[in-house]
C-alpha cells in the first residue's frame, strides 16, 4: 500500500543514510567503468566480475595472511590492481584499433570467465570475508537515532577517498595529465610521446581496484556470493546518467539512481528497486542523451 | 583418405554411445550450478553425485552402473528447458530430476510431459502438483514444501510467543517466495497474529538496510521469511544493523547450520524438516565421510537434500529393474516408502495420489549460549 505521509524524522535520516551508503556503492563501482571508457572509449562489461574477483582474493589472501586482516586485506587490493593490468596486457591490448564493439565483446567474454573461474574455485556457497579475517561488523548510532554499519561507514569514506584521490590524479599527475591527452586524443597523444598501452594498462589497473575496494567492502558488510556481477550491471545506469566520461556525473548520477530507489522503496513498492536505476536511465536518455555531465559529442559512441 | 577415415571414426562412436548407454541408467538432472541461488543447489547436486557413485561402488542397482547427466541452467528457465529436451531426447534418459529455482519448473514439466517422463523435485522446493491428488509424472523429495511450512511456523510462533504478535514477512522477488508470505499473511490473520508488513526484495540486491527500514518501521516483534537463504539471512542482519532486536524466523535451508553457529543470535529461529548433523546420526556420519573422501567443496551439512535424492532415486531404479523405461520407473515411484535414516522425522511415502509425503515433520533450532539448541522437536502434519 504506497504511503505519501512524510516519515517520522528518525526514519528520514535513516532513509538519507540508506541513500549514502547504495549511492557510495553505485559510485564506486561506477568510476571504473567511467575510467576506462574515459580513456579508452571501451564499455567494460566485466567490471561487475572483475569487482566480485577482488571480493573473492580477500578469501584467498585471508587465508594467506591468517590473522592478519590488515595484510591480507592490502595483499588483495594489490592483486586486484595487478590483474586489471594483466587483463589489459594479455586480453584488451589485442583488441587496440580494433572496433569498440569487438572490445566491448571481448569483456562479455572475460565477464563469462571470470564467473567461471570463481565458481571452481570456490563454489556457489555464500562466503564471509569478515569471518575470514576475523573482524566484526558493528553498527553506530548516528545524529537523530540513525544507524550505519561499520563497513558500510568505510565504504562511503573509501567512495570519498577514491573520488579526491582521482580528482588529484588527473589533474595533477604527470601519468593523469597522460590519462586525459590519451582519452582526448589517442593518435596525437602518441605522437608526442605518450606511451599509449601504459596509459591503458594502468586505466584497467585502477578501474579493477576501484571495482574491488566496492567488492571487498560490500561483501564485508553483508556476504559474497558469486551474483554480485548483477550488482556491478546495476551501478551501470548511474554511470551512464551522470555522462559516460564524467567522474562528477557517476558520483551524482550514483545519489540518483540510489535516491530514486530508496524513496520509492519505502514510499511506493519494493518491487521498483529492481527497474529504478533503468527509469531513471530511460528518463534521462529522453531528456538529456549525454547525461548531465557528459560530452555532447560523446553521444553517437554510447 | 583421413577425411574417410576420421568419418568412419564418428560414426563408430555415435554408434558405440548409445549402446554404452543401453548398459546403465541413465539419470538427467538440471541444475541451478551458476546463478545468484546456487549456493542453494549446488551441494545438493554435489550430496547426488557423491550418493550414486557410492552406490555405483558397492555394484550399482539391479547389476547396473547409475549414469547422472548433469547440466547447469543458471536457475534461467530457457535454459531448464533447453537441458530437458536435451536430456530426454538426445540422452534418453529414463528420469529426470530439477534441482533449481522454481522460476524454471514450468518449461522442465512441460518438456518432461510431452516426452513422459517422471521428474523428481531433489533440493527445489516442492510444487503443489506433487500434493494429493498428484500429478501422475512429478515427484518430490524436497524438505521444504509451500503452505506446509507457513503452517508450521506461524504454528511454532503462535505457542513460543508470549504476547500478541505483530508479523513482518520477507520474500525474494520470485513467484514461490511471494505467493507462500502472500499465503502466510492469510493464514496469519486466521490465527490472531497481525501481519504488518511484507518486504518483497529482488536479487540480488546490492544493499538490504532500505528494505530492512521499512520492515522495521512497521513495528513487528516477529519477522517471518520464507525464501532462498541469501535473501532471508541478509534482511534479518540489515534488520540487526538497525538495532531491531525482537524474534526472526526463517526456513532451515541447507546453510542453517553453519549460519546459526556464524550469527550467534539467540532470537533467530530456524525450522527445519531435516535434522541438522549436530544429532550426529550414523546417517550424518557416513555423509561426512563420503564428502571429505571426495574431497567436496561443500561443507556435508548442506547435503541432506541431495542425499536423501539419491536414496529415492536408488529405490526407484532398483523396483523398476532392468532393463527400465520411464513408465517403468515412474509405476515403482508411485508406490515407494524411502527410509531416510533420520536424516527426517521419518520415511517418505509415495502413493498413487501423493507424490509428496503423506507425513510431515519439522524441528525448530536456534543458537542458544554456546551451541545449537533444539526449540522444538519433530512435530508431525498429514498430508491429506
Amino acid at each position: 500500500m504506497p504511503r505519501f505521509q512524510l516519515a517520522p524524522r528518525t526514519i528520514r535520516l535513516q532513509l538519507a543514510v540508506n541513500i549514502i551508503v547504495l549511492g557510495s556503492i553505485y559510485a564506486l563501482i561506477a568510476c571504473g567503468y567511467v575510467l576506462i571508457y574515459r580513456v579508452s572509449r571501451v564499455l567494460n562489461l566485466a567490471h561487475g566480475e572483475l569487482m566480485m574477483l577482488g571480493a573473492y582474493l580477500v578469501l584467498a589472501t585471508a587465508s594467506l595472511f591468517n590473522g592478519h586482516p590488515v595484510m591480507a586485506l592490502a595483499a588483495a587490493i594489490l592483486l586486484s590492481l595487478l590483474t586489471g593490468g594483466l587483463v589489459y596486457i594479455f586480453l584488451m591490448r589485442k583488441m587496440t584499433g580494433e572496433m569498440v564493439l569487438a572490445a566491448i565483446l571481448t569483456t562479455v567474454a572475460l565477464g563469462i570467465l571470470i564467473r567461471g573461474v570463481v565458481f571452481l574455485i570456490w563454489s556457489a556457497q555464500q562466503q564471509y570475508p569478515a569471518q575470514a579475517l576475523g573482524v566484526s561488523n558493528p553498527s553506530f548510532v548516528l545524529f537523530g537515532g540513525a544507524r550505519i554499519s561499520f563497513w558500510s561507514a568505510a565504504l562511503v569514506a573509501t567512495t570519498i577517498a577514491v573520488y579526491g584521490a582521482l580528482f588529484i590524479f588527473l589533474r595533477f599527475g604527470r601519468w593523469g595529465t597522460r590519462m586525459r591527452a590519451a582519452g582526448q586524443n589517442p593518435l596525437l597523444a602518441a605522437q608526442r610521446g605518450i606511451n599509449l598501452h601504459g596509459v591503458y594498462a594502468l586505466a584497467w589497473s585502477l578501474s579493477t581496484l576501484t571495482g574491488a575496494f566496492a567488492g571487498i567492502l560490500m561483501a564485508l558488510d553483508s556476504g559474497l556470493t558469486s551474483s554480485m556481477p548483477v550488482i556491478g550491471l546495476k551501478a551501470f545506469p548511474a554511470a551512464l546518467v551522470g555522462g559516460l566520461d564524467s567522474f562528477a556525473g557517476a558520483l551524482v548520477g550514483a545519489l540518483i539512481v540510489a535516491g530514486a530507489e530508496v524513496l520509492l522503496i519505502y514510499y511506493v513498492d519494493p518491487l521498483l528497486s529492481d527497474v529504478v536505476p533503468f527509469l531513471v536511465l530511460i528518463a534521462m536518455l529522453i531528456v538529456r542523451p549525454w547525461g548531465l555531465f557528459g560530452t555532447r559529442e560523446e553521444l553517437d559512441r554510447v | 583418405m583421413l577425411n574417410r577415415i576420421l568419418l568412419g571414426g564418428l560414426a563408430a562412436c555415435a554408434m558405440a554411445l548409445p549402446a554404452a548407454a543401453q548398459d546403465v541408467y541413465l539419470v538427467g538432472v538440471t541444475a541451478a550450478l551458476t546463478g545468484p541461488p546456487s549456493s542453494t543447489y549446488a551441494p545438493a547436486v554435489d550430496a547426488l553425485r557423491l550418493y550414486i557413485d557410492r552406490v555405483n561402488a558397492a555394484g550399482g542397482v539391479n547389476g547396473k552402473q547409475i549414469k547422472l547427466v548433469i547440466e547447469d541452467d543458471g536457475a534461467q528457465p530457457s535454459k531448464a528447458a533447453a537441458n530437458t529436451k536435451k536430456l530426454i531426447t538426445q540422452d534418453n534418459v529414463v528420469l529426470m530430476v530439477n534441482a533449481s529455482l522454481s522460476s524454471t519448473y514450468a518449461p522442465v514439466i512441460a518438456e518432461s510431459k510431452n516426452a513422459n517422463v517422471p521428474l523428481l523435485f531433489a533440493s527445489g522446493v516442492c510444487p503443489q502438483s506433487v500434493y494429493p491428488p498428484a500429478n501422475p509424472l512429478q515427484f518430490c523429495t524436497t524438505g521444504y514444501a509451500s503452505q506446509f511450512d507457513s503452517r508450521a511456523t506461524l504454528d511454532f510462533v503462535k505457542a513460543a510467543a508470549k504476547g500478541p504478535v505483530k508479523m513482518g514477512f520477507s520474500a525474494m522477488a520470485i513467484p514461490l517466495s511471494r505467493g507462500e508470505m502472500d499465503y502466510a499473511m492469510e493464514l496469519s490473520k486466521k490465527m490472531d497474529i497481525e501481519p504488518v508488513d511484507q518486504e518483497v526484495i529482488p536479487p540480488p540486491t546490492a544493499d538490504y538496510t532500505p528494505f530492512a527500514t521499512k520492515l522495521k518501521d512497521a513495528g513487528p516483534n516477529w519477522v517471518y521469511s520464507w525464501a532462498p537463504w541469501v535473501t532471508q539471512v541478509r534482511t534479518l542482519e540489515a534488520l540487526r544493523k538497525l538495532g531491531w532486536q525482537d524474534d526472526y524466523i526463517a526456513w532451515g535451508h541447507l546453510e542453517a547450520e553453519s549460519e546459526l553457529a556464524r550469527l550467534k543470535d539467540g532470537k533467530f529461529y530456524v525450522v527445519n524438516s531435516n535434522a541438522l548433523f549436530q544429532e550426529k546420526e550414523p546417517i550424518h556420519q557416513d555423509i561426512e565421510a563420503a564428502a571429505s573422501k571426495a574431497g567436496s567443496k561443500f561443507p556435508a551439512q548442506t547435503m541432506t537434500e541431495g542425499w536423501i535424492g539419491g536414496m529415492a532415486i536408488e529405490a526407484a531404479l532398483k523396483g523398476a529393474g532392468w532393463p527400465a523405461d520411464p513408465a517403468k520407473v515412474r509405476a515403482e515411484m508411485e508406490n515407494l516408502k524411502i527410509d531416510t535414516k533420520g536424516l527426517r522425522g521419518g520415511p517418505i511415502e509415495w502413493t498413487k495420489d501423493n507424490h509428496f509425503r503423506t507425513r510431515l515433520y519439522y524441528r525448530v533450532y536456534k543458537w542458544d549460549g554456546d551451541k545449537i539448541a533444539r526449540v522444538q522437536d519433530w512435530k508431525v502434519y498429514e498430508v491429506k
